[in-house]
């Protein structure tokens, strides 16, 4: 299929008005979701995810993307109207959404955000459509050796953002490594460590997985202290944001986008960081930076468009590499698999018109972002109201209901009841969630990968330094250790220090 | 952050794993060919490793406990559970355990409902007629979605049949 052909059969499937119908649903529903407090993106990516599979691999795919897309930018409407972030990306938005919220300017900084958020989002998934086919073109090399040293690289970087604890990281990965073990072997057919059940040989599914691990842990939090936080909702004011604001805030809307695209084109950096290097880069260069964390309207924009920059790019190693670039792409890859699709160069071969499809209608869905945020941010104030202890036992029926739809199995609710147990121990021993479930989808490759290298050199490790593309991967991996050992290192004296200043600090 | 001595047991903990994994569950659950042509093929090779990894990074992780300054008070997490949230924890695991057993013989349908009103109640009762309400609508549609336009034939249970 050439070019042009795919882009044509592309176009011709985003042109229904299911497709249209259901990205426009996803957007809606990530806005609503992304501005609940208490729910989040990820969630809402997450519960959504059941529910594709009745429909159309396009309608599902798009309706997942836009739940991904809207729940971005929703995040940002609580973090501007009570100063509590709906995203962890959104913490940057707040800094100065808020005290603009609180002079009575909400209206103004709602507005920067959304624009700046549809202008990055536009930004980013243009990059994605430049580099995403060139990259898989590209991959289309890559025989087992070279899928296994990038499988390795990008596990190392995903080790290196693990959070606080780097050791804690590693042990999360090893947690998802092991349990994506279980099942038949599949090289002999043995069993391994399905303790006899039938149900474990095909192995444990992905869907009830990240479920359990992503919205369980937030039910058995609020079930365990349900105390109602009392959130004052700020009023949006009647300031209109003005041309001149905007106009001068568009440098920093660019450059936060470039950011975005930058960061969130490497697995595993996600969108938070992008946000507040593009606002502390947005500080550093302006004029007004004196104003800056007081209620600056550029600080709003860079922050959102940092944020939003990364949604678009995260896509780029998903569809060109098979490898998710944070957690919400990682759960997305749950509806590929769920309508038999595989992300990585072969897509682009084999389904090259789902690819264009959904470039498509990425581009779209900027566009009813747009539509649809400005909506919501008038109806904010209804969805603050949505009280926890109605919310979170709904969250709880849908994910017996959408678990048990994936594979008409009970089993698989057991599954995600279990995941559900482990993650909210993750979470209170404060182990980060992310490297479990990217090594939970990237560890069959890895060991697929790893033995198919060994089988195809009859037990010879020099096949993975065979050419120079695994040798250029090998490099950045032992650079990005080297990189995580000295920012491990570091932060770890400048905890050290900081507790000897404490200590100090209480002896007085 | 955890304090010292958490963190320290936190670390014991994914070294009795790791050892778990390595000396109980791979010998007694892994089934290995009788004959492996290279070692790196053995369907136990794999685990093993990762498994070696964790008990190395438990290991790594209590040591630090042991030898870092330990975290000022005011960020250590306090990791007590009082009375009450103690037995709200009990009920939702009772809740969800009991609920599990009973979607084969009960249905989806009716257990999500009282397990629904039951978590209302359990958080304190407030909206009791809304909870209610949503505990009867929410199950229903869901229901109807997924067994009317998706084709999933959702567990039905022994007692009362829906159309």
């Amino acid at each position: 299929m050439t070019f042009l052909e795919a882009l044509s059969a592309g176009f011709s499937l985003v042109a229904q008005w299911e497709s249209i119908f259901f990205l426009g649903l996803g957007v809606l529903v990530g806005v609503f979701a992304g501005a609940i407090p208490g729910m989040s993106a990820t969630m809402a990516v997450a519960l959504t995810l059941p529910f594709t599979f009745a429909l159309q691999p396009i309608s599902g795919i798009l309706l997942l993307l836009g739940v991904y897309k809207g729940g971005i930018f929703g995040g940002s409407i609580p973090a501007i109207l009570i100063k509590t972030p709906g995203t962890p990306a959104s913490s940057a938005t707040s800094l100065d959404g808020y005290p603009l919220a609180e002079k009575g300017r909400a209206n103004e900084a709602l507005s920067m955000s959304l624009y700046s958020s549809c202008i990055a989002d536009l930004i980013s998934n243009l990059a994605l459509i430049l580099f995403a086919a060139w990259l898989a073109s590209f991959a289309l090399n890559f025989g087992p050796p070279e899928m296994f040293a990038l499988i390795v690289f990008s596990l190392t970087i995903i080790a290196g953002v693990s959070g606080d604890s780097l050791i804690k990281g590693i042990i999360a990965a090893t947690v998802g490594l092991i349990l994506a073990t279980v099942g038949l072997d599949f090289i002999g057919g043995t069993e391994r460590l399905t303790f006899g059940s039938v149900e474990l040989r095909g192995g444990l599914n992905l869907v009830p997985m990240l479920i359990g691990l992503f919205a369980l842990p937030e039910i058995i939090a609020y079930i365990r202290n349900p105390s109602e936080k009392d959130q004052k909702v700020r009023a949006l004011g009647h300031s209109v944001l003005k041309w001149v604001d905007f106009r001068r805030s568009l440098k920093s809307i660019f450059r936060g986008s470039f950011i975005g695209v930058f960061l969130g084109a490497i697995p595993g950096i996600g969108a938070a960081p992008s946000a507040f290097l593009s606002y502390s880069e947005a500080r550093r260069s302006s004029p007004n930076r004196d104003n800056f964390g007081k209620g600056e309207l550029e600080g709003v924009a860079a922050a959102e468009a940092g944020n939003n920059g990364v949604a678009g790019a995260t896509m780029i190693p998903l569809l060109s590499l098979g490898i998710p670039g944070d957690i919400i792409t990682a759960i997305i890859i749950g509806a590929f698999m769920v309508h038999e699709l595989t992300p990585g160069p072969l897509l682009f071969q084999n389904n090259a018109e789902i690819v264009y499809a959904i470039f498509i209608g990425l581009v779209a869905s900027s566009f009813l972002l747009l539509i649809v945020g400005s909506v919501a941010i008038r109806a904010f104030r209804y969805i603050a109201d949505v009280p926890a202890n109605l919310l979170f036992p709904g969250v709880l029926v849908l994910c017996f209901f959408g678990v048990f739809a994936i594979n008409n199995s009970i089993f698989d609710v057991a599954v995600m009841l279990a995941a559900g147990f482990v993650g909210y121990l993750m979470l209170i021993f404060r182990f980060p969630a992310a490297p479990f479930l990217i090594a939970f989808i990237l560890g069959p490759m890895l060991e697929n990968a790893f033995r198919q290298s060994l089988l195809m050199s009859r037990g010879s490790l020099e096949i993975f330094a065979r050419g120079p593309i695994t040798i250029l991967f090998w490099c950045l991996t032992v650079l990005s250790i080297t990189m995580i050992i000295r920012s491990t290192v570091k932060a770890a004296r400048l905890k050290r220090e900081a507790a000897r200043s404490a200590q100090s600090m209480q002896k007085e | 952050m955890l304090s010292r001595r958490a963190e320290f047991l936190v670390g014991l903990a994914v070294m009795l794993l790791a050892a778990c994994i390595i000396w109980v569950l791979i010998p007694g659950y892994v089934t290995i060919p009788r004959r492996v042509p290279i070692q790196a093929l053995s369907p136990s090779f794999w685990p093993t490793i990762i498994g070696w990894t964790m008990l190395l990074c438990g290991g790594l992780l209590a040591l630090r406990a042991v030898t870092a300054p330990p975290p000022p008070d005011a960020i250590t997490d306090d990791l007590r559970v009082p009375r009450a949230e103690g037995f709200r924890l009990a009920a939702l695991a009772v809740l969800l355990t009991v609920a599990y057993l009973a979607l084969p013989v009960v249905g989806m349908v009716w257990t999500t409902m009282v397990v629904f009103v039951l978590m209302v109640l359990l958080t304190g009762g407030k909206r009791l007629f809304w909870g209610v309400a949503l505990a009867i609508i929410l199950p229903l549609v869901l229901y109807f979605f997924f067994t009317k336009v998706a084709g999933v034939a959702i567990p039905q249970g022994r007692i009362v049949r829906l159309p």
